[in-house]
């Protein structure tokens, strides 16, 4: 019954059309513009779209996440979108408002096999990508690969380090590092010890609020030394023939987590539960660890002995595990004590 | 008089004209009520809406942000730095641009198309472009540092703060403040000066009685048009600013774009709006007072 009505379908369109496409679904996923899109598409969508021939997924780029919520809570009444990877305190807030539905065992079985990690209370979505906080570096200017978070304070570096500063989670992240190294205790009671080390950290910072990221500065040489995202980190230390190093300190690191969401009443809705399933299977998930960099989710992916060596998965036991729904509630008080506390600093 | 008024306007042609002067109007006012009023409305409600953490936004009515605003010293701040830098910069443009408009208003012929075109070129080029110049000129590694340090001076930080967002804004606003000189400079006579000069008066005097208060309505309208755009530029604070110099502008950004509390960012734009609101006030008020 379905398929006659689908060919149907399929009959006036093309009539309609003239020319035109069989009758094939459309799947709408909204991400991050640029080289994520690039690469995602690569390693995650070519493959489904091949393995899938019926279901066309068009990737719909977006700058950030809040743009993502911005355009998710617009369509709400009508929803354009099917499909969106995003950070997993932007889909807390997008859960509460009602605009996912969840993605459990019903919708895919590879839920199962995700990290705890990947799977947040009170988030719709769950986990797709994982990726952690590292120091950059010129190789022209720092010799020697850094292997403590203790050298963006080095007195050598003076007016020569970048740091996206909050509202902007890496500097969030780093506040809680520095939390910890400080011997500060808990985050979610006080990072107050964090804030006063960044403090003795804002005399050497040049700027800020680095653009157009901060992987362009320095391997452009602008700066000496910063802190990003490692995926991203990786594909930028390829693409600029090593003049950006990649460091991911003894001290450890904290994860960002981007997960998948399915759009409540998004128009391709079976099909959306198809790319999701795929999106979580052992097989994307290497594929694209293997590609970007991102450590997987899934615990059975297989991945190469030298991608696993570009991501955090080897160090597991040193990272800080961060709540960020938790964080969420505290991320008021932490910008004013950085704009109160830190950035005058730095004048 | 009385009798010219009544045949100058027979009562069958009154509403016809009305109906043409709304039938007129009336397609810029759907598109303002469209594009403008009713977004500006929504935004002026959801400054009323309560910002629950994570970025969602609560149904509840609540006068908790605009109270923030007069609570949080630092939104106090805000306010003030933001009108403060925005005057000075005004101020540095009016007197860079002043000299220039007063040589552009007495040039003719070919020698005035030039110079005209010249002073116009800047905004073929967008603020982006001329942002990012700046940050070449202006970085540790540009020219100018290079120099003070060559002639064995200590050299300031130019980049990254409060003076490179100065220096970029007031040169990206120049041609707007000379235009607008060039647009109020219209009674200005050169008769009039050559009176001032053949009854004794010094070039200065001259400039203090005579072309300054003739120039005063050019001079409202220049710091109006620069004082509104510099107050709501975000792109050249944002690239120059290097996270030190916090504005309304970038602070709505940030508030909207990252931090995702909506409301909070629709109480500081509802905020600008009063403000330019002031500055439109002010200079009606000093176009009077020049008449």
């Amino acid at each position: 019954m379905r398929k006659t009505r689908k060919t149907l379908l399929a009959a006036i369109a093309i009539a309609l059309a003239g020319s035109g496409s069989a009758m094939a679904e459309t799947v709408t996923l909204t991400g991050y513009s640029g080289i994520f899109q690039d690469h995602y598409t690569k390693a995650v969508l070519e493959p489904f779209m091949e393995k899938h021939p019926d279901i066309t997924v068009q990737f719909y780029p977006m700058a950030n996440s809040a743009q993502m919520l911005g355009t998710l809570r617009a369509q709400k009444s009508s929803p354009q979108i099917d499909v969106a990877i995003l950070d997993v305190s932007v889909a807390k807030a997008a859960t509460d408002e009602g605009l996912f539905v969840p993605i459990d065992e019903s919708v895919t079985a590879h839920v199962a096999d995700l990290y705890p990690a990947a799977r947040s209370k009170g988030v719709a979505g769950v986990g797709v990508t994982f990726d952690n906080l590292v120091i950059l570096y010129n190789t022209d200017e720092v010799k020697e690969a850094p292997t403590s978070w203790e050298a963006l304070w080095d007195e050598k570096y003076a007016g020569r380090v970048v740091i996206p500063a909050v509202p902007d989670i890496q500097g969030t992240t780093l506040t809680i590092i520095a939390n910890q190294m400080a011997g500060g205790g808990d985050y979610k009671e006080s990072v107050d010890a964090g804030i006063e080390k960044l403090g003795t950290l804002a005399p050497n910072v040049q700027t800020w609020d680095p653009k157009p990221d901060v992987y362009q500065p320095i391997a452009s040489g602008q700066a000496a030394i910063g802190i990003g995202w490692n995926a991203r980190a990786q594909v930028y230390s390829q693409e600029s023939d090593g003049k950006q190093g990649v460091a991911l300190p003894q001290e450890g690191s904290g994860f960002q987590i981007n997960t998948i969401n399915l759009v409540k009443d998004g128009p391709a809705s079976e099909a959306a539960k198809t790319f999701v399933d795929y999106a979580l299977s052992p097989e994307a998930q290497a594929a694209f660890t293997e590609e970007m960099f991102y450590a997987p989710t899934n615990s059975k992916a297989q991945i190469s002995e030298q991608a696993l060596e570009r991501t955090a998965a080897g160090s597991m036991d040193k990272m800080i595990d961060i709540d960020w729904l938790e964080v969420a509630k505290i991320r008021d008080g932490i910008t004013e004590q950085w704009r109160r506390r830190i950035i005058p600093l730095s004048r | 008089m009385s009798v010219a008024a009544t045949f100058a306007s027979p009562s069958s042609k009154a509403p016809s004209t009305a109906s043409l002067a709304v039938m007129l109007l009336l397609p810029i006012a759907l598109v303002n009520a469209v594009g403008f009023i009713i977004p500006v409305l929504n935004l002026a409600r959801m400054s009323f809406n309560e910002a629950l953490p994570g970025g969602g936004i609560g149904e509840a009515l609540t006068l908790a942000n605009w109270q923030s605003l007069v609570s949080d010293g630092f939104y106090l701040g805000l306010v003030v730095n933001s009108i403060g830098v925005s005057l000075l910069i005004t101020l540095i443009t009016l007197v860079l641009s002043y000299p220039i408009a007063l040589y552009l208003h007495r040039s003719s012929g070919r020698w005035r198309t030039f110079l005209t075109v010249l002073v116009i070129s800047p905004l073929l080029t967008s603020a982006v472009v001329r942002t990012y110049g700046w940050i070449a000129i202006l970085s540790d590694q540009g020219p100018v540092v290079q120099t003070i340090a060559a002639l064995g001076f200590t050299p300031p930080r130019l980049m990254f703060n409060l003076t490179g967002v100065i220096v970029g804004l007031s040169e990206i606003l120049m041609p707007y403040m000379i235009l607008a000189l060039l647009a109020g400079f219209g009674r200005l006579d050169p008769r009039v000066e050559e009176a001032a000069r053949t009854l004794g008066a010094t070039p200065f005097r001259t400039f203090a009685r005579v072309i300054l208060p003739l120039t005063l309505p050019g001079i409202a309208l220049g710091c109006l048009l620069c004082f509104v755009l510099s107050i709501s530029s975000f792109i050249t604070p944002k690239l120059m600013g290097g996270g030190r110099v916090f504005l309304l502008a970038t602070e709505i950004y940030d508030q909207a774009i990252v931090t995702l509390n909506w409301p909070l960012a629709a109480t500081l734009s509802m905020l600008v709006l009063i403000i330019f609101g002031a500055a439109l006030g002010a200079y009606s008020r000093v176009l009077r007072a020049i008449d």
